[in-house]
This record gives C-alpha cells, structure tokens and sequence, in this order.
C-alpha cells in the first residue's frame, strides 16, 4: 500500500529540501485523485442544498450582480461602453470563479480540524479540491453568458470562444490555485486573514478592469498625470485575465468591434508567472503542514 | 528508563519502534493567535511557551502484541497516538513504524456529516489511501459488521455517537491493518458491539498485528492486552505486564485525588485542582466548538 513507505520512517530534525517538498506534494496530490474527485462530488452535493431554488443560484448569483453593477454604473453616468452588459459579465464570471474559490479556500483546511487531528492525509488535496470545485461555478454561469450572447448576435463568436475560452480559463485555474493553496495554509495561522479577506477581494475587484477597460483608464486625467499607475495596472493578473475573456466575450476595449482573438504573450506571461507562484506555494504549504495538528 | 524486550521481541519483528521521542507544542501559536499577538510577541521578544507534551519516550512493540496505553488526561496519551498515525511529527528522538496503519482517534466516521454512511465509507478509504477497488470490495463487510440497518444511506449527521463510532471501529478494523490504533473507542456502542469488537481486536492481535489501544477501561486492559504502559505528564511512568501497571496507575490516581481533595479542604489553591479546572474549561469549550461544526 501507498500508506506504508511515506510512514516508515518518521525522523524529528532534518530540514526537507524545497525541491523534495515540491515532488512529494505533486506525488500525493496524483496518488490521491480520488479524494480529491470526492471532495469535489461533496462539496457540489452541499452547495445549493438547503435553499430553496438550489443549484439554480450558480446561474442567478452572476446574473444579479451584473444587474447590481448595472444599477450602480447607470447612476454614476460612467457606462460609456456598447453593450455594457455582456462588458462587465465578461469579468463577473471569471471573478466570481476566484473570489468564491479563495473565500472557501481560507476554511477549507480549517474546518477539517478533526479529520486532521484524527488521521494522517496530505493536507495539499483541500485547496485542490475546492479550486477545482470551483470550476464547476465557472462552467454553470456559461448558460447565462450564452443567454447574454444570444441577446447580442452581432457579438456572438462560437469558434473564438471555443478555442480561447479554455485557455484563458486554465490559466487562470493555476494562478487561482497558487492563491488558494497559500491563504488555506495561512489562516491555519492567522485566523484575521479570514477577516480581511472579503475587503481585500473586493478592493483587488475595483483595481482590476472589470467595469471599465485598461484603455478606458488612458482617458482619466490621473492616469494621463501619472502613467506610472497604468504600467502597475498592466501588471495586475487580473488584468490579463479581464482583458483576454473580454476580447473574445465583447470585442475591442472599447467596444467598436466584435470579439477578437487575445493578445497570447500577457497570457503566456501570466502562465508562467503562475505556475512558479504554485510550486512556492506549494512549498510554503508543505513547511507549514506538519504543524497543522498542533495548531488546530 | 530502561524498557525490557517483551518475551517474543528476539525473533519477531518489530512494528513500532520508539526512541527518545519528545514532542514539543508552542504555545505562540494556538486556534486564537492573531496577527496583533504575533507582531506584539515579536516586538517584546518574550521567549514562545512551549511545553513537552511527551518527552523521553521509548518504546517497541511486535507483532501480535496489544498494548494499552493508560495515564491520567493530559498525560500524552492522545498525542502519542497521533505520532503514531503520522498525524504529528515528532520534535526529537525518532519513530520508526513497519507496516501499514489504520487508526481510528477519536470517535465516529464523520468523514463529511452531509454524506450518507455509504459514501463516508468509500471517502473514509480514500482519506486513509486505501485503494478505491478494495474499500468498494470491503464495503459489505463493512456494512455488515457496523450493523446500522437502513440508517447506513442516512446522512451522518442523523446519526447517534454511538452509531458513528460503529462505523468508524468498522472502517478502521476492516482495511487490513498491520498496525491498528484505538483511541477510547471500546467504551462507545451498545453492549453487543462492544463484544463484537472485542472480539475483532482480538481476532487482529491473534492475526499477528499489533495494536495499540488508549482506553480507561481497565478491565479490558487487564483481559486483553499483553503489555502496558503509564504515561503521567508526558513521561513514561511505568511499562510491563497489564496488571502491574494498572495497579500503579490506579494508586497514582487515588493519591491525586486525595491531595485534590486535601487543597479543596485548604482553600482549593493547589496548583492541580486549578490545572483540572482549566481542563474541564477547555473540554467544554472544545465540546461546542465541535457541535458547533456538526451542525
């Protein structure tokens, strides 16, 4: 069995290199796929449950906020794109996926204090698992998205959306999973970062452009004062991630056209970037992991 | 101390090997530290509590032995056990482990209280790594031995304690441990199942694994096992043969009740009766946290 050679031999000292830390997390988290698919199944099983209109949510909670911020924009008089609706939900869709996924990943190694307490696992399989769960909120707010599309035709690009969409999606599936493996393993620490987290999302939200456009922020007069804000702008993954779901949702950044293919190199960038965020994620998680018992 | 090879220990192999084992929790770090304390403690530069919860523990067990692991609460013996389930890592000596370990602290199988009993079956092979093709070839017997009737495709969260310690020793019992780690779980379950599983802890012991079983039950101590240990305060009091050691405990044991009942008489300001009080305290707050996760 697996089990027996991982628990062997149990020395006190000795300080496991990075590297070794790395392939043992990669190790446990192939092993154990099957945990981590029933996890996955659990979590589906529990969200929606006990409400009344179910899993209906998934493609209503994307639809109201995008009403939300329609509300919000139309009073401050700022909605200066075309078909502002599919603009923004270009950008609540795929930010709904990861603010939901780091809300739930800052408990998902917490709540199971008994299990962690009672038998030996790889911890590394929790933010796996609610990461990927994730997905499936993703995937469900397309039934909206594509009810959105049909509203617009003169938008609507089957075959870009087709090609690209998964390959924006995935990356974003590993800069979200870096994310989420770092905050599980801090707030075993830190129980505030639970706290502070909902406000830093939120703030993270109204710096990325998801209501408005990296071009539309050349316009402003701070921006034209101080161009170093639109560099750091450019910087921010969400950034990339916005502007390359709506270059294929929308069109151009401001809307005169229909969906065009996404610049790749800020993608390829970000991917990169991303997966080293992960393996330094998953370093931090695997210092921090053996004591876990002891903490909770 | 020094620890003498049980009788069988020339020839047959070991299956726990325990060598000064010390494990050490810092008290910086509990469920309640904040980021304030942190950055307050690293400005003061207090020295982190830490206390010993185990320390200078040796220790070696073979196959086909059965040890109980007894002591007073706090003693170490819960913490012992999770060194030995991998749940813990040990602060210094070392723990050498041969064959495959299935345990069951604590109580109950409540893998996730919103599945039914059959999938925290199958979820319970998949958090111990047992291979998905065998949980699903045991799952009748396991079924079978935990005897829950219809309540078995009930959620665990309809389930008595009782009901959940069934399934968690069936779970635990059922996967073919070379090594099997009880914690409390005898006392648990209606008087048929706990002859049941005596019965199949004994059937494990004669199979030639070993077991290693932290109870208060010392009548069962007594009856079933072939060694014991006592464990006060994180060190190995005593080790021999099941009676001695429980006769010693139990003295041990009406000694500090007599003198918690000699400082209750002097004003209750013995250091003890006020470690016990902070115990209770702890075990209660624990106890609602806990429900509070179950519900």
């Amino acid at each position: 069995m697996s089990r027996t050679d991982a628990l062997a031999f149990r020395p006190a000292s000795g300080r496991p290199t990075s590297l070794g830390l790395l392939r043992e997390a990669i190790s446990e988290i192939s092993s154990r796929r099957r945990l981590i698919r029933y996890l996955v199944q659990g979590e589906m099983k529990k969200r929606g449950s006990d409400t009344v209109l179910g899993n209906i949510w998934w493609i209503l909670d994307p639809v109201l906020q995008m009403l939300v911020y329609l509300v919000l924009v139309t009073i401050l008089g700022r909605g200066r794109f075309p078909d502002y609706p599919l603009f923004i939900f270009a950008a609540i869709l795929p930010w709904k996926w990861f603010s939901a996924v780091i809300s739930d990943a800052s408990t998902t190694v917490v709540r199971q204090e008994r299990l962690i307490k009672q038998i030996a696992f790889p911890k590394i399989v929790l933010p796996v698992a609610t990461t990927s769960a994730g997905v499936v909120g993703f995937v469900a707010g397309m039934v909206p998205l594509f009810a959105l599309l049909l509203l617009h035709p003169d938008r609507f690009n089957p075959i870009l959306l087709v090609i690209w969409l998964p390959l924006i999606a995935i990356v974003q599936y590993v800069f979200t999973l870096g994310a989420a493996i770092l905050v599980s393993a801090a707030n075993v620490f830190f129980r505030d970062l639970g706290n502070a987290l909902g406000h830093g999302l939120r703030l993270w939200w109204f710096l990325s452009p998801g209501l408005y456009s990296l071009a539309w922020m050349d316009e402003l007069s701070i921006v034209k004062e101080n161009p170093i804000i639109r560099t750091l702008a450019g910087f921010n993954p969400f950034a990339v991630l916005f502007e390359s779901y709506r270059s294929v949702i929308y069109g151009s950044p401001l809307g005169e056209t229909g969906p065009i293919p996404p610049d790749p190199l800020p993608l390829v960038v970000l991917l990169l970037g991303s997966i080293v965020f992960v393996a330094l994620a998953i370093v931090f998680f695997k210092r921090l992991e053996p004591n876990f018992a002891k903490v909770l | 101390m020094s620890i003498q090879p049980p009788p069988v220990a020339a020839e047959a192999p070991y299956a726990i090997d325990v060598a000064d084992l010390g494990v050490q929790y810092d008290l910086r770090f509990n469920r309640k530290t904040t980021v304030r304390q942190s950055i307050a403690n690293l400005v003061t530069r207090k020295p982190p509590p830490r206390f010993w919860a185990l320390r200078h523990v040796d220790l070696r067990l073979v196959r086909g032995e059965s040890l109980a692991v007894i002591g007073p609460n706090g003693a170490g013996k819960s913490t012992l056990l999770q060194v030995l389930a991998g749940i813990m890592r040990p602060t210094e000596g070392r723990v050498d482990v041969r064959g495959k370990i299935s345990g069951l602290l604590g109580l109950g199988a409540a893998f996730d209280a919103e599945l039914s009993g059959i999938e925290n079956i199958l979820l319970g092979g998949a958090f111990l790594g047992v291979e998905d093709a065998r949980i699903r070839e045991l799952l009748p017997s396991i079924v079978d031995f935990a005897d829950l009737g219809q309540f078995i495709d009930a959620p665990i969260k309809t389930y008595s304690s009782g009901m959940r310690a069934r399934l968690g020793f069936s779970i635990a019992t059922s996967v073919d441990p070379d090594i099997l780690l009880l914690d409390e779980v005898l006392a648990t379950g209606d008087a048929s199942f706990r002859e049941k599983s005596k019965a199949r802890v004994i059937e494990l012991v004669r199979s030639a694994k070993a077991v290693v079983l932290v109870t208060h039950d010392m009548a069962w101590v007594k009856e079933y096992c072939n060694r014991a240990i006592l464990l006060e305060k994180g060190r190995l009091v005593s080790e021999g043969s099941p009676a001695d050691v429980v006769e010693m405990h139990l003295e041990h044991a009406a000694a500090a009740a007599a003198a918690r009942e000699a400082a209750k008489l002097a004003g209750g300001l013995d250091p003890r009766v006020e470690d016990d009080r902070r115990r209770e305290r702890r075990e209660r707050r624990r106890r609602r946290r806990m429900e509070m996760v179950e519900d």
